[in-house]
């Protein structure tokens, strides 16, 4: 069986028992992995090859070379490096240093955000200080970066580009867009949920201007690049629930999701997941509903529960993440339990990919990691990894 | 007059900042008290929106504007309303703790504790634990409420509660925290009174402390 077809037969659960520990789920914040360098491990684990190969993780690849779902833009602080999620816009603004002080620095990212840093965690989340969008305005000149057609958004050499994904035995993924996530990065969490009563065209036509250009991305790429899975970004629920109503949901984003998984399916494509942070289980019917069945990374802290949900909507919703990365601060004892109460029963059911509920955070350690995933592979029956 | 009042409270509750306007401006020329137009409509507005809330009945967005259709309607009340304010609940020193930018969380429990009567002074973002102590003397604090989203700063929150401790305000400053990565198991472990799971339950909790302090 290809490496593709394993992650779809794992997927659609039909590989009950099978173990797969993918480099998409499985992923550290950059500290993280620089203290575990700086802490004596092999200097490579910053490269994410290595990492795969070190701690026995499948590999999936993400056609990023397209810049349609959410990305991770690199950039510096004092030497430190850090990435910032961008909107998939073209061309990226510049970035801007405004002013610092000895613990923060104040800059303009090439998201168009004006964020405050702290200068030795440039990776965590920053205070938003301004938004690129603020109303109608701002909007009309900010949509041009998102042209299906702006210059950077396709790679220059395309045909050598179809040909190198087609050629390798790697599950792929493409991004197909966010109609909260982008919303939210652009205006701020405040000013857009004040948007949706204020002006609710201005909300729809933002919506609209992602749903064009995710329908052209997913037309072009998918009518030359073999695809295995596609992935929304959202994150927009908190600990207590979604950020909006079901209601809301369901009148904004439902349809527009429609059309997208209405053209996945069409190309045979039914392995569409989103990435929420928080407690989305309000949320969940509502994605199944309009054809999105995975989800991830299900947070603990959140209250999300892999094993409830799996007894509640069956074979027909894939889960990823959901251990929780609090059990890896505590110690072994606490990551043995997390690991058998949860992975026996969802290795058994099958469509489950197992990752700590969201990135490694830096406070846990490589030995628990390690332990983590020798655990786990205890559980499917695998040899322990030696972590030379 | 009752009806006058549960109108007003369901615009409120709507959100409709133009008809709150209007309605406290045509009931100030009716001579009612200010006081109870705040009391019996605006905040009885609020608190009804946030028991919805809890019921799931709402969600953020619905608070956000009905708070500023209150905020609207207190602003027009306010000249009216010298030597009939209405007894504050308590004073709330909030803010993120050190080593955490997230403020998002902390601006919405600000927003709705001030709308249900606490007086809050907002330190911002990334506190040091000796800000907190000092700002909860200065201010005569009753509660100080600490927010972290990050695992790796949620172990600072005990250095708060140490630092209340040397300032001599352990005994009379009620300590409430939230976040992400909080459970009211860790607000347990760490010593502190409060714990709230999102906005509209610190307003509960805050209120609970106030009324355990007395």
């Amino acid at each position: 069986m290809s490496s593709r077809e394993r992650f779809k037969a794992v997927a659609r659960c039909r590989k009950p028992g099978e173990l797969s520990l993918t480099n998409f789920f499985n992923d550290f914040w950059n500290e993280t992995l620089f203290g575990w360098v700086k802490n004596g491990a092999p200097s490579q684990l910053a490269n994410s090859s290595f990492r795969g190969q070190y701690f026995g993780f499948d590999h999936v690849r993400v056609l990023r070379e397209i810049v349609s779902g959410l990305r991770q833009v690199p950039y510096e602080i004092g030497g430190v490096e850090a990435y910032v999620a961008t909107p998939p816009i073209c061309p990226l603004f510049h970035m801007k240093a405004l002013e610092e002080d000895e613990h923060t620095i104040i800059i303009i990212n090439r998201a168009g955000q004006t964020v405050k840093l702290l200068k030795d965690h440039p990776q965590q989340m920053p205070e938003y200080l301004a938004q690129p969008v603020s109303d109608r305005e701002t909007w009309k000149e900010y949509k041009k970066k998102l042209a299906p057609d702006a210059p950077g958004r396709w790679p220059d050499d395309w045909k050598g580009y179809v040909e190198k994904m087609n050629a390798r035995d790697i599950p792929v993924c493409l991004q197909v867009g966010s109609f909260f996530g982008f919303l939210r990065e652009w205006m701020g969490l405040e000013k857009l949920l004040y948007t949706f009563y204020d002006d609710p065209g201005l909300i729809e036509e933002m919506m609209d201007t992602i749903l064009t250009l995710e329908l052209e991305v997913i037309e072009r790429a998918l009518k030359d690049v073999k695809v295995d899975w596609a992935l929304f970004w959202e994150d927009m629920a908190y600990k207590s629930g979604p950020l909006i109503s079901p209601a809301m949901f369901r009148k904004f984003m439902i349809p527009r999701y429609r059309k997208i998984t209405d053209l996945l399916h069409k190309h045979g494509l039914d392995i569409i997941f989103v990435d929420s942070d928080g407690n989305i289980n309000k949320l969940i019917p509502l994605w199944l509903e309009c054809g999105v069945n995975g989800f991830w990374p299900l947070e603990v802290a959140a209250g999300m529960d892999a094993v409830a949900l799996r007894k509640e909507y069956g074979k027909g919703a894939i889960l990823a993440g959901n251990m929780d990365k609090r059990a890896l601060l505590k110690g072994k004892e606490a990551i043995r339990e997390e690991v058998m109460t949860k992975l026996p029963p969802l290795l058994e059911s099958g469509g489950y990919f197992p990752s700590v509920d969201h990135l490694v955070p830096p406070d846990v350690t490589l030995e628990n990691f390690q332990y983590f995933i020798n655990t786990m592979r205890e559980v499917a029956g695998l040899e322990k990894l030696p972590f030379h | 007059m009752a009806d006058f009042f549960k109108t007003l409270s369901d615009r409120v509750q709507d959100g409709d900042d133009q008809k709150v306007v209007q309605m406290v401006e045509k009931a100030l020329k009716d001579r009612i008290l200010a006081i109870d137009i705040l009391e019996k409509a605006l905040v009885a507005g609020l608190q009804a929106l946030g028991e919805r809330f809890k019921e799931g009945e709402v969600y953020l967005p619905e608070i956000l504007i009905s708070i500023r259709a209150m905020n609207r309607g207190v602003d027009v009340l306010r000249p009216h309303l010298q030597g009939q304010e209405a007894q504050k609940q308590g004073c709330v020193v909030l803010g993120t703790i050190e080593g955490d930018l997230h403020d998002i969380g902390k601006n919405l429990v600000k927003l709705m504790l001030e709308g249900n009567g606490f007086r809050v002074v907002d330190l911002g973002i990334d506190v040091p634990a000796s800000s907190f102590a000092k700002a909860a003397g200065e201010h005569r604090a009753d509660i100080v409420g600490i927010s972290s989203l990050l695992t790796l700063s949620m172990t600072s929150i005990s250095k708060v509660i140490d630092a209340l401790k040397s300032s001599g305000l352990r005994d009379r400053v009620r300590v409430m925290i939230g976040g992400a990565p909080i459970t009211r198991q860790f607000a347990d472990s760490i010593g502190a009174e409060g714990f709230a799971e999102d906005c509209v339950t610190a307003v509960d909790e805050a209120k609970r402390l106030m009324k355990s302090a007395k």
